[in-house]
């Protein structure tokens, strides 16, 4: 098998002394950006994105890709220390991790985090690595309907993770859809809803856009409480991150829980890291012999989450890379950088550029052990840049937000997109809609609209053509399942509170 | 909440049907081959219009006013000064330069909301927007946009 060989490639290209470079820089201002709230995976992404392109791809993607995972940790940080999630993937780590800070049990909060997160990680490289080039292959097979459903599929699957309202979901994934129609016509050329904007003609470029929904939105957002958190003392010395027997034996099975099921929504196209947290908390609990300590500091609620996300961030990349298919808002922005370099995610990939796919996967196991050394030994030194008020911070965030935008084609008019995302992404923030399923669809929307249109150009029966071809038929069902589940559930919802309305007078 | 929906439903539905209507008017549904550029536009918009009646007529048939959406008082003016200083900024990158609209952004950002001391605000500003300004120029050799006094 030709395997090892790759493999041996892979870390070649991943341990020239540039490369090894950027994984280190991407794991550190990874840490940092998931540690500062306000900034989180997406924005840190498209933020630095930019910086990539004076780079060779391969060491771009390394950049990125470590970054994504410092970020799983980093939020960690934030979580344990000040009960604010760093971004929405450590949400669930502040219902347990906060609650050790208080017990004065940080250090074994974060120390956990720390172990779960490496062996998470490293395991889903692994995996990555056994499934990516068997999926590749068997995606070759794939022709436009198979594409088209499994987009549908993507689209219908990042709607599940917007709570309050499916509605909403849906609405926020159908405009970045809409939006995603703007400029020339793939097929005919012609220039589409540009209104004679030169601007506009070549379509809304996704990168001023997830600038501004993740970046201003979120700067927006947080600008409403005075900034100054207060921030818990803790102990966090090499020693004190141990966790003791106790914790070690609590957390055994749980770490392995969270990687298994954060791989397999990982994988999933659309659900990415944060499902991945809210799943791994809920059945650690369902299955604990002591339910009643969770959100009193149970050391599960903090182990099996944090390996859960880096398990899900490290997935996330095996549709992307195999079928160009993103499986979250953060890797549909490295999805789009592999795109603006030249690459063609997908099946092809892995044969036309083994350096670059190979030399990834190989600096995910470097990245991941610098992860380890750097999120127990580096700590304070995250801590102390914690401490930088909001009130220099948000400024900061959006100055970098708008050079950000600017560098990317040197354009004024990407700046002044960004804003008005920006504002739109506040909105949809605070009125319950989701920038991730914009995000995601405006960058898928291109692909869809051109597998949808190729389909019916070859079937003889119309849209039944999605039906016809059993792949297709199975993720064509899938997605309709995605769609109806919800719809029911709420559905059975409203009757049962009409019902309740009904009896208490 | 309600009435933000009722306003975003209504406006959204009215979105749908003009883009679906634009889409048909301008151009063509079907081709000789297959479908045309109006294909998908035209049926997103009626999956918009669908979603924005859903939204809609919840809203409308709700008897909860809900939260409001924008909180009153400090916090919505926090967010004003925020997006309105956002906003001037960039408006103001194409006459002062990049480097001098980033200098006093910077000052009237950290200043205001927060009421940090003046000297923490100019010295924030002056740093940032050189180091801004040198690793974009410099080592990124991106052009920033020049102001009056050629940087």
């Amino acid at each position: 098998m030709d395997f090892l060989g790759n493999l041996a490639m892979g870390f070649s290209v991943a341990l020239t002394p540039f490369n090894l470079l950027m994984a280190v820089a991407g794991v550190v201002m990874g840490i940092l950006i998931g540690a500062l709230p306000g900034i989180g995976p997406p924005s840190g992404v498209a933020l630095l994105l930019p910086l990539t392109f004076g780079m060779s791809p391969t060491s771009g993607i390394i950049m990125l890709a470590a970054l994504y995972a410092g970020t799983m940790y980093g939020g960690t940080i934030t979580s344990v220390l000040i009960n604010t999630p760093g971004e929405s993937a450590s949400v669930v780590t502040c219902i347990d991790g906060y609650q050790m800070a208080l017990q004065g049990r940080a250090g074994p909060a974060l120390g956990i985090a720390a172990i779960g997160s490496f062996f998470a990680g490293t395991v889903g490289v692994v995996l990555l690595m056994l499934i990516s080039p068997v999926l590749a292959r068997w995606s070759l097979a794939f022709g436009p309907p198979e594409t088209f459903a499994l987009m549908l599929l993507g689209l219908t699957t990042v709607t599940l993770l917007t709570g309050e309202s499916a509605v909403k979901g849906y609405i926020s994934m159908v405009f970045g859809l809409l939006l995603a129609t703007v400029g020339f016509d793939i097929v005919s050329g012609e220039p589409r809803f540009a209104f004679g904007v030169p601007e506009l003609m070549d379509g809304i470029d996704f990168l001023p856009v997830a600038i501004g929904l993740f970046g201003i939105g979120e700067v927006v957002a947080g600008a409403e409480i005075p900034g100054g958190v207060a921030m818990l003392k803790a102990r966090y010395g090499l020693r004190d991150l141990i966790p003791n027997a106790v914790d070690r034996l609590r957390s055994r099975w749980a770490i392995v829980r969270g990687t298994v099921l954060g791989f397999l929504v990982g994988v999933l196209p659309g659900a990415g890291p944060t499902v991945s947290t809210f799943l791994a908390y809920a059945v650690e609990k369902k299955v604990s012999k002591h339910p009643e300590e969770f959100g009193h500091g149970a050391i599960e609620g903090v182990a099996s989450p944090e390996s859960a996300n880096n398990a899900a961030a490290t997935a996330a990349m095996v549709p992307m890379l195999t079928l160009g298919i993103p499986g979250s808002a953060t890797t549909a922005i490295m999805l789009g950088g592999l795109m603006m370099w030249g690459l063609r995610p997908g099946p092809l990939l892995f044969e036309k550029n083994p350096e670059f796919v190979w030399g990834l996967i190989a600096s995910q196991y470097i990245a991941n052990v610098m992860l380890l050394v750097l999120s127990t030994a580096a700590i304070p030194l995250f801590v102390r840049a914690l401490r930088i008020p909001y009130g220099i911070l948000m400024p900061l965030i959006v100055v970098f937000c708008v050079t950000g935008a600017y560098s990317l084609k040197n354009s004024v008019f990407d700046v002044g997109q960004m804003v008005v995302f920006g504002v739109l992404g506040f909105a949809m923030k605070r009125l319950g809609y989701s920038p991730a399923a914009l995000v995601l669809a405006l960058v898928l929307g291109p692909m869809a609209e051109r597998a949808v249109r190729q389909s019916l150009i070859i079937s003889d029966a119309g849209a039944a053509i999605f039906f016809l071809r059993p792949i297709s038929a199975v993720l064509m069902l899938a997605a309709i399942a995605a769609i109806l589940v919800p719809t029911l559930r709420a559905l059975a919802a409203t009757r049962r509170r009409r019902r309740l309305a009904a009896l208490s007078p | 909440m309600r009435a933000a929906d009722r306003i975003v439903g209504a406006a959204l539905l009215a979105i749908a049907v003009a883009f679906a209507a634009f889409a048909l008017r301008q151009h063509a549904y079907w081709g000789e081959s297959g479908p045309g550029p109006a294909f998908l536009p035209f049926w997103i918009g009626v999956v918009m219009a669908l979603l924005a009646t859903l939204l809609l007529v919840g809203a409308l048939r709700s008897r909860d006013p809900g939260e409001p959406w924008l909180p009153r008082g400090e916090g919505l003016q926090r967010i004003a000064i925020v997006l309105g200083a956002t906003t001037a900024y960039v408006a103001l990158i194409g006459v002062l330069g990049m480097t001098l609209a980033t200098a006093l952004f910077l000052v009237v950002l950290v200043r205001w909301p927060d009421r940090k001391p003046w000297p923490v605000a100019i010295a924030v500003a002056i740093v940032v927007a050189a180091l801004n300004h040198v690793v974009f120029t410099r080592w990124l050799h991106v052009p920033l946009p020049e102001g009056p006094f050629g940087f």
